[in-house]
């Protein structure tokens, strides 16, 4: 299935076309990893939130290339690491239940970079998943990390484009950090290595 | 899209949903009947409906509802702020509320001609069922905001048999448990007895077949089956768990996923 994957960065329109088919482990996290600069701290925290049901553990799996027919809701978090030659990185899934929303905090300190899902066919969440996203960009412990947001479920016919997500979550008036929207699809792993491109160069440019 | 409806009778006919995303929402008093495999699906503000759910592949996720009795399928089940509600269900996965009381599951108990086919669409197993473990991420302190359905509850008596002058009076659906799609399980219930045996279905052409001919012919002779696992293994799991008879197996195992 094509899919016009439509990526706002700022104010420039750039439009993708074209089914991006994942071979072997290219956007796996080993991949990601070695696209990384090393830093003194040789360590890179990427903190994965959004509301429950966003897909934000499949997005975990598809990264580690583990079977993703079989997910269980995330009751605390889920970790994934990888290391190479001393340099390491690790990726925080955090459970999105409104009565867990509090501990995200706990995970906020040294985050490099922040991914945060939306599922783009749930119409009903769009302002509770603006609002928290809302509410994430004004906490001074994430203050200047850049964000990359995830309009995930391309792959169901009733997702609205990431366009009109952007819009709706006023994404324009980010001014204090990097930020980028993606589509994608954690299901099919549509869009992922794009998204992870982007995690990867924001990460390198802000440890110059 | 199912959206403000009141005193009907809805749904999808097999065939017409085909692994689609649905979404259901402000229905009252309504009998839905969603015959067919898809994505993934929400219902909210939903009052008062009986509802089946032919298997998703993905998550099924009821937001503020209140007297719903249903019959579903799925990977994931979710519930958030939800009342009173009576559910048949085949999960994968362990199922969730959240701020939701008043819920009361029980084994999965349906057929319809093309169901069997509908779980191969939507990639779920039939012996993958954890409908009686639910987790409840907000739990009251000398309270329980979900419990299991008597053991002999009768579908029929929670979700009707679609009206004959429906739409859906061509699809010949059974309630009975002997029929059922997905074997009744004990699950968390009490047991009457505390021997047990474990059969094991190694991988091959006939496993599910066979299975299930255990399963039916047991259980006419009045044996209860307790749980059922579709799994793959690790020939280091297969020491743990068949320990003397491990390795004569290790190369069954490795076949393929067994039951």
């Amino acid at each position: 299935m094509q899919h016009d994957l439509k990526r706002l960065h700022g104010a420039s329109d750039v439009t993708f076309s074209g089914v991006s088919r994942r071979k072997g482990n290219k956007m796996g996290l080993l991949s990601i990893l070695r696209k990384l600069k090393s830093t003194p701290d040789q360590e890179v925290r990427i903190l994965l939130l959004g509301l429950d049901n966003g897909g934000k553990t499949t997005l975990l799996k598809q990264l580690a290339s583990e079977d993703i027919s079989h997910i269980t809701p995330t009751q605390g978090f889920n970790i994934k690491s990888v290391q190479s030659q001393g340099f390491k990185l690790n990726v925080w899934d955090i459970g999105g239940q409104r009565k867990i929303r509090p501990y995200w905090r706990n995970y906020f300190e040294n985050t490099d970079v922040l991914i945060y899902v939306i599922d783009s066919a749930d119409r009903k969440r769009f302002e509770e998943t603006g609002q928290e996203l809302a509410e994430l960009l004004d906490e001074e412990k994430l203050s200047g990390v850049p964000v990359l947001i995830f309009a995930n479920k391309q792959d169901l016919l009733t997702a609205a484009p990431a366009s009109e997500i952007a819009e709706g979550l006023n994404l324009h008036t980010i001014r204090d950090r990097m930020w980028q929207i993606q589509s994608c699809s954690a299901l099919t792993g549509e869009g992922i290595q794009e998204g992870m491109n982007w995690v990867c160069k924001s990460v390198n440019s802000k440890k110059k | 899209m199912l959206t403000g409806l009141k005193d009907v009778t809805v749904g999808r006919l097999p065939g017409k949903l085909n692994g689609q995303g649905f979404v259901i929402q402000e229905c009252e008093n309504c009998n839905i009947y969603v015959l067919d495999h898809s994505a993934t699906i929400t219902i909210d503000d939903c009052v008062n409906c009986r509802i089946v759910l032919g298997p998703v592949k993905g998550s099924v996720f009821f937001r503020n509802c209140k007297d719903i009795k249903c019959v579903v399928a799925c990977q994931q089940f979710r519930t958030r702020d939800c009342k009173k509600m009576d559910v048949f269900l085949c999960c994968t996965t362990q199922p969730i509320i959240e701020s939701s009381t008043g819920m009361k599951f029980g084994c999965f108990q349906y057929y319809y001609p093309e169901l069997a086919f509908h779980f191969k669409d939507a990639g779920l197993s039939i012996f993958n069922n954890n409908w009686s473990n639910i987790h409840d991420f907000t739990p009251v302190s000398g309270e329980n905001n979900w419990s299991l359905l008597p053991e002999d509850s009768k579908v029929l008596d929670f979700v009707p048999a679609p009206d004959p002058e429906s739409d859906f009076k061509s699809v010949r659906i059974s309630t009975e448990s002997a029929r059922s799609i997905v074997p009744l399980t004990k699950g968390g219930r009490r047991k009457d007895s505390e021997e047990s045996c474990l059969f094991v279905f190694f991988a091959g052409e006939y496993t599910a077949a066979n299975a299930r001919k255990l399963i039916d012919e047991a259980s006419s002779k009045g044996f209860v089956l307790i749980q059922t696992k579709e799994v793959s293994m690790k020939p280091e799991d297969a020491k743990r768990v068949f320990q003397n008879s491990a390795d004569d197996l290790v190369e069954w195992i490795s076949k393929g996923k067994f039951i």
